[in-house]
Formats: structure tokens, C-alpha cells, sequence
């Protein structure tokens, strides 16, 4: 795609956000490598969404700067988001499109010319392949988040940015979607993701970012995360089963209240 | 983006990288677009039908007035009726709609221009105009036996264009200023109503001077005159030279405010 193979596949600095007096998020700063499962943590209203919001370009910035890729979303968005695959948190495409018809549309917005095999191809790759004539609308909520997967990855983006991406799922499909992360990790795709799962993040994100009042308070990998606070007195007493875990700092770290 | 302040954004100068290899031109970003909105209006074919079926149902109702106030009346208030239908059922409910399911941002977050994923609504909109207008034609021409020459079917079906762009951009107002998706849709009906009822009726000065004149220089009474005016050039005056005016003007306020207000998410 460019120059700077080594480039990390999403800078974020300096990140500030704001809705009119309210300060969403507050100077975040973090990086995505390529090949890393990147897992933005943290209570309901945090300032996840609104910095995911900023990276995906559909809200502009306070201040501070978001590279993807190297490309500068404010100045080269096209660019930026040609290099990035989204799959928002609602499942948003026309219900009245067929499977075939929705992946058509977003190839010929990435630019990517989908020929009939290749259309067979994904469309078992996902076991959708007796679906195809289907329309959107008419699939069950795995099978939509199936083929949302499939399209933030259509044009093999260097950084797929995902937003809950298993809320609603069954543990199956949860397990087959995991399973695709990882794979796309594998792969060399930076993934920036969000989730209200500890034992998910835990288990398949290689650093954690937990954010509250739209500040990060820590940035590591789970395991350092939870060594370095292990023995923070609130998070002993967020610890039921003996063992601390991620939830048990999740929850020392952010309080046990619940959040609007 | 109007949802956060405004300056000064991004402090670090960039650093422009060349292009990407897999940016599509916008030629082909429109393309896609356009073909995957008519799809979806084929698929709602059936609320389409009946944008179109009305205003046929009063031209073959009206068949009896024809004599009294003239083809080019009749086909030209059927046109209005019609144009009314699209910009305000048609177009600002099925924006409120993908605005409100978020299809909107979905395709905001890919490569494509801001304003293609607008273009490629609007030229779907223009389609159903020119549709509307043909079977308005046809419909006169073959049972209301209403006969005009080449000039004024081309100049009437051009001031239906411009006359469908005033109930584009006042339905692009409904959807900027109005968030609900149900609130626009009982909104946009109505206006539609409204604008129905009383040009139909005050224009025939059943309502008396006030309303007829008030009709006259409403989004209903312009774009009737100046598709009425349209579809027989030799009767084209001063008045309707206003008209057409009045017509742009209302067009550039209203899409002046619906742009400004409109906003791509209601979160």
C-alpha cells in the first residue's frame, strides 16, 4: 500500500473528542502493529465508540492525530479508509439486498471486482453458499455478522476496526468469530476491537487498552495487566473466585457500579 | 461531524503518503451505489406504484374538468401531485429510514465520497420523476385524449425536473431537521396533504382570494404554473417567468438548509 512497511497499521495521538461541552475522550493515544489483536476495553459511555467513531472518520476530532496505515484520516480519508475494514457495532446494510448484491456493492466501493467464483468462494468460506439469493434482512443475526465480517475484510484491509463484534451471538458463532479474528491476525491484519467480554479479550488480545471517562487508565497485555494490578486492594475486592482475572482489574479499575 | 466542536483539529502536520493502489475511481464508487439503490427501489416497487398511481387516478378522474380548464391544466396538476409524492413520501422517508439502521455510516466508513452516496439517492429520485412524468403523458395522451406538440412535452417534462428538485430539498429539510424516522413520516404526509388540499382546492378558488393567491406563489402553485406554462410554450408569460423564479428560489433555500442541517446518524 505504501512506503512504510513497518508503519504501525493505526497511530492514534493525542485524541480528544468532544459533543459541545461534554469531553468524551480525553488525550488517548495508543498504536495498532500489523498482526495484533488490539482490544479497547471499558464501562458503558467510556469513550470506546467515540474513538472508534474518530478512527472511522465519521466524527472529527477535538485534537490530535489518527494515522492509518500512514495515511492521515482528516487529509487523505479516502485513502485511510481504503486501507481499513469496518464492521460497526448495528448490522447496516439494505435489508432489501441479496447477499450477492451487498458483496457486489461494497467490491465495487473498495474496488474490488468480485467474479462469480470468487463470490462462490467467500460465500462458503462463510457457509452461506445456499443464501446467496437471500436478502439481508431475511438472515438470522450470526449470519449478518457473518457476512459483516466478510465485507470489512473484502478488500484485505491493513487494519480492521470492530465495534462488539460478538454481542448478540451464539457461543458458536462467537467461537467461529474469534476463530476469524485470530486468523486474520495470522495474517497480518492489525485489529482494533471493542468488547464487554473480559474472558474473550483475555484470551484472544495481545495488548488491552482500558478507558474511562474517556481517559486510557492502562495499556498492556492482559497478562501484564493483571500482574501489575493483582495486588491493588480494589481489585482483590472485586475478585470473587480467588483467581484475579482481566474482569476482576476491569472492575477494581473502573468501579463495580453500573454505568448508564 | 457536526457533533463535535469545530477547531483546531489536528495538531501534527500530515504526512501524505502516495495513493493507495485500491482506490476506486469515483466513477465506479457511483456506479456501485446507484446500481445497488435501484435495486432497492425495484424491490419497493410496490410503494413506488402507488406514488405513481395516485396522480393517474386523478387525471383519469378528471376527465370531465378537461373541457372547462384545459389539458395542460390537468396533466400539469397530476404532474405537481405527483412530484409532491416523491420528494416528500418517497425520498425523505427512505433517507430517515437508512439513516436511522445506520446504512449510512456503513457506507460513509468506505472509500467513497460523501456526496456520491447523495447523488446516487438523488438520480434515483430524478428516475422516478421521469417515470411519473411519462405515464402522466401517456395516461392523458391515451384516455384523456389530451394532445400536446413535441416542444411542450420536452419543456413540460424539463419543469417537471426542476419542479421535483423543490420537493427533493424540501424533504431533504423534513429528514435534516427532523431526527425520527416515524416524525419525518407523519411529517412529510402532512405537508403532502396540505400542500394537496389546499393548492388543489384554492387554485380552483374554492377557498376563497387569500388561499388562491397564497397558492400561487406556495412550492404547489409554482412548479404547477410552471409545468403548466411548460407544456404550452406559447403561453408561457411574465407571471410564469415568476414562477419558474419563485421555484429556483425555494429549491436553493430549502436544499440550503436540509444540507446544513442534515446530519448522517441520529445518535
Amino acid at each position: 500500500m505504501n512506503t512504510l512497511s513497518n508503519t504501525p497499521v493505526l497511530r492514534v495521538e493525542g485524541l480528544n473528542v468532544n459533543y459541545g461541552a461534554f469531553h468524551a475522550v480525553r488525550d488517548v493515544s495508543f498504536e495498532v502493529q500489523p498482526g495484533e489483536i488490539f482490544g479497547l476495553l471499558g464501562p458503558n459511555g467510556a469513550g470506546k465508540t467515540s474513538t472508534l467513531s474518530a478512527v472511522e472518520g465519521l466524527i472529527r476530532p477535538f485534537t490530535g492525530a489518527i494515522h492509518v496505515a500512514g495515511y492521515d484520516i482528516r487529509h487523505q480519508p479516502l485513502y485511510a479508509r481504503a486501507c481499513m475494514g469496518v464492521q460497526l457495532q448495528a448490522t447496516s446494510f439494505q435489508p432489501e439486498l441479496t447477499l450477492v448484491e451487498i458483496l457486489r456493492l461494497y467490491g465495487g466501493l473498495y474496488g474490488v471486482n468480485l467474479t462469480d467464483s470468487q463470490l462462490n468462494t467467500i460465500l462458503r468460506d462463510i457457509k452461506l453458499e445456499d443464501h446467496a439469493g437471500k436478502r439481508y434482512g431475511q438472515l438470522s443475526g450470526g449470519q449478518q455478522q457473518r457476512v459483516s465480517l466478510v465485507i470489512a475484510t473484502i478488500h484485505d484491509p491493513r487494519l480492521v476496526l470492530m465495534d462488539e463484534p460478538t454481542t448478540g451471538l451464539d457461543p458458536q458463532s462467537r467461537r467461529q468469530l474469534w476463530e476469524r479474528i485470530e486468523t486474520m491476525r495470522d495474517k497480518g491484519h492489525g485489529i482494533l476491537l471493542t468488547t464487554h467480554s473480559m474472558e474473550e479479550a483475555e484470551a484472544v488480545c495481545d495488548r488491552i487498552a482500558i478507558i474511562d471517562h474517556g481517559q486510557i487508565i492502562t495499556i498492556d497485555s492482559p497478562q501484564a495487566i493483571i500482574d501489575d494490578n493483582r495486588n491493588r486492594p480494589e481489585v482483590i475486592r472485586a475478585s470473587r473466585k480467588g483467581k484475579i482475572t482481566l474482569e476482576d482489574v476491569f472492575i477494581g479499575l473502573t468501579g463495580a457500579d453500573v454505568r448508564a | 461531524m457536526s457533533s463535535t466542536t469545530s477547531s483546531p483539529a489536528f495538531s501534527i502536520a500530515p504526512t501524505l503518503l502516495p495513493p493507495p493502489r485500491t482506490l476506486p475511481p469515483t466513477s465506479a464508487v457511483y456506479a456501485a451505489l446507484l446500481r445497488a439503490d435501484l435495486t432497492t427501489q425495484w424491490r419497493n416497487r410496490r410503494a413506488s406504484l402507488m406514488v405513481i398511481l395516485l396522480p393517474a387516478i386523478i387525471l383519469v378522474s378528471w376527465k370531465g374538468l378537461i373541457e372547462r380548464v384545459g389539458g395542460p391544466f390537468v396533466l400539469a396538476n397530476c404532474i405537481t401531485i405527483g412530484l409532491n409524492a416523491i420528494g416528500l413520501m418517497g425520498y425523505s422517508n427512505s433517507i430517515a429510514r437508512d439513516r436511522e439502521k445506520e446504512i449510512f455510516q456503513r457506507l460513509r466508513v468506505a472509500p467513497a465520497p460523501n456526496w456520491t452516496i447523495m447523488a446516487s439517492r438523488l438520480t434515483v429520485q430524478l428516475i422516478m420523476i421521469a417515470i411519473l412524468t411519462i405515464v402522466i403523458f401517456v395516461v392523458g395522451y391515451q384516455y384523456d385524449h389530451i394532445s400536446l406538440n413535441i416542444s411542450g412535452y420536452v419543456a413540460g417534462f424539463l419543469m417537471a425536473i426542476v419542479g421535483g428538485a423543490v420537493y427533493l430539498a424540501l424533504g431533504q429539510m423534513i429528514v435534516g431537521r427532523l431526527k425520527n424516522p416515524e416524525t419525518v413520516n407523519a411529517t412529510s404526509r402532512l405537508v403532502y396533504i396540505a400542500f394537496i388540499m389546499i393548492g388543489m382546492f384554492g387554485e380552483l378558488g374554492m377557498l376563497g382570494d387569500f388561499i388562491d393567491k397564497a397558492v400561487k406563489y406556495s412550492p404547489y402553485g409554482t412548479v404547477k404554473s410552471i409545468v403548466s406554462g411548460a407544456l404550452t410554450p406559447g403561453a408561457w408569460t411574465a407571471q410564469t417567468t415568476i414562477a419558474l423564479l419563485v421555484t429556483l428560489g425555494y429549491t436553493a433555500v430549502f436544499a440550503f438548509l436540509g444540507i446544513r442541517w442534515f446530519k448522517w446518524s441520529n445518535k
